[in-house]
């Protein structure tokens, strides 16, 4: 009865934050589309969320990679899993505030490494997965989307470089409606996968699977609900400051780097790597500014992705074991993850109603 | 002992993978569009020989472009 308490109040914290992965990630998912003018932003956002919920169905190899490859899930509990969901929240409240970057998917990883430290010790993570499908991957993947679109865009240029530009700007306008489509499919299918991983890791530790086990259906179809709603919710709010955050760029520019980004995330899914996919976005977005010319492209933002990668991972897994500690401190029943569910909430409420007192914008961490 | 951690075959295959897909997509819808222009060109300039042949290259890549992305998605969903 008391690890079930847990296994709901786990289900429903990892679709909360499922959820605002999506609402995050719109902005990254639909700016390119947006800013060259191939897509209204209403149209753009509705085919991103349609398409996160149908990318979430077609692959389980991700969900696979966090449930079984990076930590032992014989010697987990829920309430580990729980801990490490709570850290990773924390850190991406944390980063919210205080305005630093952030990788939704590294804190994930990081907050449930760093609760299962804390219970079982170094021997609870397994050190193939953590390093080999999470850490170099993480690193591998946007500069292989920079020079992926960075190749595209030159041979795009020296193609179709002489030809009139109306018909070209109208040719990629027209392709990108589709590979904005494949990047979203795409966004859907990796970030998805974490949130079926995680509850598949707690269905696991609970007993109700058997260890290796898929995602059950009604896992990837409310992984798939969440994402695909967060998606829809956040574009209202990025609509209205479009203007303000998106990069400057041509259409073929915009289908590069969609393209590149899409490619890449849909190939590391495809092998199982939990990717941070606005990391791989952005990748695509600097490649194609970048061969246009290196004064285009946001470097500082290439700056911010180098900080997130270094903090993201053990400030995450450092709440993740801390939480641990304090639900232990009311026992090994239900007890503590409920304190920290109400104090989480709690504190979410007073950080949002604080911040909406000041009427500061709410940058985008990434997913 | 980095080679047992790092899923080096696997990495390759990716790295090898969004370079074809992402790279050949791109340069041969680039070809489609390339096809288009020169048609209107070539149609304008009254080559109705050369405008055809151009835009049978651009509809060719369309069709590769096309069964691309539907393979790629095929792939990803076996």
């Amino acid at each position: 009865m008391s690890s079930d308490v847990i296994l709901i109040i786990v289900v429903g914290t990892a679709l909360a934050f499922d959820f605002t992965n999506g609402f995050h990630d719109t902005a990254n998912v639909v700016a390119t589309q947006i800013s060259t003018g191939a897509a209204r932003p209403q149209v753009a956002i509705a085919m991103a969320a349609l398409l996160n919920f149908a990318g979430a169905f077609i692959s389980i190899s991700v969900a696979a990679t966090v449930a079984n490859d990076v930590v032992n899930a014989d010697v987990i509990t829920p309430t580990i899993v729980f801990a490490g969901l709570i850290g990773a929240i924390a850190w991406n409240l944390v980063t919210w505030w205080f305005g630093l970057p952030s990788s939704s998917s590294h804190a994930l990883i990081g907050g449930v490494v760093g609760s299962s430290v804390a219970a079982v010790g170094f021997d609870a993570v397994i050190a193939e997965g953590l390093v080999g499908k999470v850490l170099t991957p993480a690193i591998v993947a946007p500069i292989l989307a920079f020079v992926v679109a960075g190749t595209s865009i030159a041979l795009v240029y020296r193609i179709v470089g002489r030809q009139r530009p109306g018909t070209v700007t109208r040719g990629f306008r027209y392709g990108q409606v589709v590979s904005g489509g494949l990047l979203a499919l795409a966004h859907g299918t990796n970030d998805a996968q974490k949130t079926m991983g995680i509850i598949t890791l707690a269905l696991i530790a609970n007993g109700s699977l058997g260890a290796g086990a898929d995602p059950p259906f009604w896992v990837i179809a409310s992984a798939a609900a969440a994402i695909a709603l967060g998606t829809y919710s956040g574009g209202w709010r990025i609509i209205r400051t479009t203007g303000t955050r998106i990069i400057k760029m041509d259409a073929a520019q915009g289908f590069s780097a969609q393209g590149a980004g899409a490619a890449v995330i849909l190939a590391s899914t495809h092998f199982g790597f939990p990717l941070s996919t606005t990391h791989v976005i952005n990748g695509g977005v600097m490649g194609s500014g970048a061969a246009k010319r290196l004064s285009a492209v946001r470097w500082g933002v290439a700056g911010n992705i180098i900080v997130a990668w270094l903090l993201t991972l053990p400030a995450a897994a450092a709440i993740g074991a801390l939480t641990y500690g304090v639900t232990r401190i009311f026992g090994e029943g239900a007890l503590g993850p409920v304190v920290v569910t109400v104090a989480s909430l709690a504190l979410i409420v007073a950080l949002f109603l604080r911040r909406a007192e000041r009427g500061a914008p709410v940058p985008a961490s990434s997913g | 002992m980095i080679a047992t951690l790092v899923e080096g075959k696997a990495l390759a295959e990716t790295v090898a993978a969004s370079v074809v897909a992402g790279v050949g997509v791109t340069v041969v819808f680039s070809v489609a569009i390339w096809g288009v222009a020169r048609f209107a060109d070539l149609s304008r300039a009254e080559r109705p020989l050369a405008a055809a042949g151009a835009l049978g290259l651009g509809a060719l890549a369309l069709a590769a472009t096309v069964a691309s992305v539907v393979l790629g998605i095929i792939v990803m969903t076996s």
